[in-house]
């Protein structure tokens, strides 16, 4: 028989579009006021390693408005909101006493676990 | 920066009016374009998956027509194939990576004449829901069911070949990984053709599914500092306003005018891909059609 709206599948459908809703608006802002702020103070970019900086800095740059640490909090955000896309899913399909789903949601956690300590090591 | 932003804003749109991710025009468009090397242009094309995907994707889940069940037990093989595709490409050279962008280019120019199944007849004689499940969709229950506003009726389906699935979003998350693109094309034809899902909820179940797919192969590229933010900003920002317009304007026009239109144009991007690769392996330069 096919799949009908139970309760437990309409809260993981209400979940997962919240995730990518609130997602898609926060980058989407940042990634817009970055872009204004860069536009407004042009400068020359390097093709070398791209930027990394601590979060400190992150958070003093974004509250002074600075274009490198807004474009970047925007990155962080847009990559981590299908990450936590499948860590609300998993933690709907635990309440949902759903077995099968936690295992397969828990194999996809696993892999981006995996890709983080992959890159950890340096594979580059 | 603002030039960027526009061409990215045409790439999201001609992505969007055939159908597919902007990721497919993005590439080429920042190598042949921009000059840039193709390990920036697809960290920056997968960022900019993420952001059409979180766009698109939000508005079929809240519809009910992404198969949510079914999308996340395909991303355990998409994102597998996604981690081995980035981990290829951080240790492939550059021109072999032309070279596979420039097949997969071909590809799409070849599938785009292919013609679309005749997804209302199929539901009207209700071939979707009288498929036998396989073993696990009956045990992971992946049968679906949305309302199509355009047949204004439900729409129930039974999920079949779940093997053969896997094994094409592998190869689907693979190509993301590698060459920066969604891999939607792939997947919407596999769950379409091999899966009988209808084509409205394997488009809804693709969009849902490329987001976490980029994100693994984001990671990777972010931690080997190939993601530059002045360069992913203004390209996940056009390329979510290219598609938002784009998918607008594609219900109004016609689709055949339009597949011929874009496979001219990805074979126009194939030679220019592939004349780059030969510059870069050989030190040959090929005549130039103008890129």
């Amino acid at each position: 028989m096919p799949e009908t709206f139970s309760e437990p599948a309409a809260r993981v459908y209400a979940v997962v579009y919240r995730v990518l809703y609130w997602g898609m608006l926060i980058s989407t802002a940042l990634f817009t006021l970055g872009v204004l702020r860069a536009l407004q103070h042009p400068r020359m970019i390097s093709l070398g390693p791209a930027l990394s900086q601590s979060l400190g800095t992150t958070l003093r740059g974004l509250a002074a408005l600075d274009p490198a640490s807004l474009m970047l909090a925007a990155t962080v955000v847009l990559i981590l909101t299908p990450v936590a896309r499948v860590v609300m899913a998993l933690l709907a399909f635990w309440r949902d006493g759903d077995a099968g789903f936690v295992a397969v949601t828990g194999v996809v956690l696993g892999v981006i676990v995996l890709t983080v300590i992959l890159g950890r090591l340096g594979l580059h | 920066m603002a030039v960027l932003f526009a061409v990215s804003v045409i790439a999201g749109f001609l992505g969007a009016l055939l159908g597919v991710g902007g990721g497919i025009f993005i590439v080429p468009a920042l190598v042949l374009a921009f000059h840039l090397p193709i390990k920036i242009a697809v960290a920056a094309s997968l960022v900019s998956v993420i952001a059409t995907s979180n766009a698109g994707g939000s508005s079929y889940v809240e519809q009910h027509i992404t198969n949510l069940r079914l999308g996340m037990f395909l991303e355990v093989a998409t994102t597998i194939g996604a981690l081995s595709g980035s981990v290829l490409a951080l240790y492939l050279k550059e021109w072999v990576m032309l070279v596979l962008f420039t097949a997969l280019l071909l590809y799409m120019a070849v599938s785009a004449y292919v013609t679309r199944y005749a997804d209302d007849r199929r539901i009207a004689a209700g071939g979707y829901c009288q498929a036998q499940a396989d073993n696990w969709s009956h045990r992971l229950r992946l049968n679906g069911s949305y309302h199509d506003h355009a047949l204004n009726r439900q729409v129930d389906y039974v999920v079949t070949g779940s093997g053969i699935g896997t094994g094409i979003a592998y190869l689907a998350g693979m190509a993301s990984g590698l060459l920066g693109v969604g891999g939607g094309v792939l997947k919407v034809s596999a769950m379409n053709r091999y899966m009988n899902v209808p084509m409205k909820a394997a488009v809804g179940t693709s969009k849902m599914m490329i987001g976490v797919t980029a994100a693994v192969g984001s990671i990777l590229f972010y931690m080997a500092g190939l993601i530059h933010f002045f360069i992913v900003a203004p390209v996940a920002l056009g390329t979510t306003v290219g598609a938002t317009v784009g998918t607008w304007v594609m219900n109004r026009l016609r689709t055949v005018v339009l597949k011929r239109i874009f496979a001219a144009l990805m074979f126009y991007l194939a030679y220019g891909m592939l004349a780059k690769a030969v510059a870069e392996r050989f030190h040959l330069i090929l005549p130039s059609l103008g890129s």
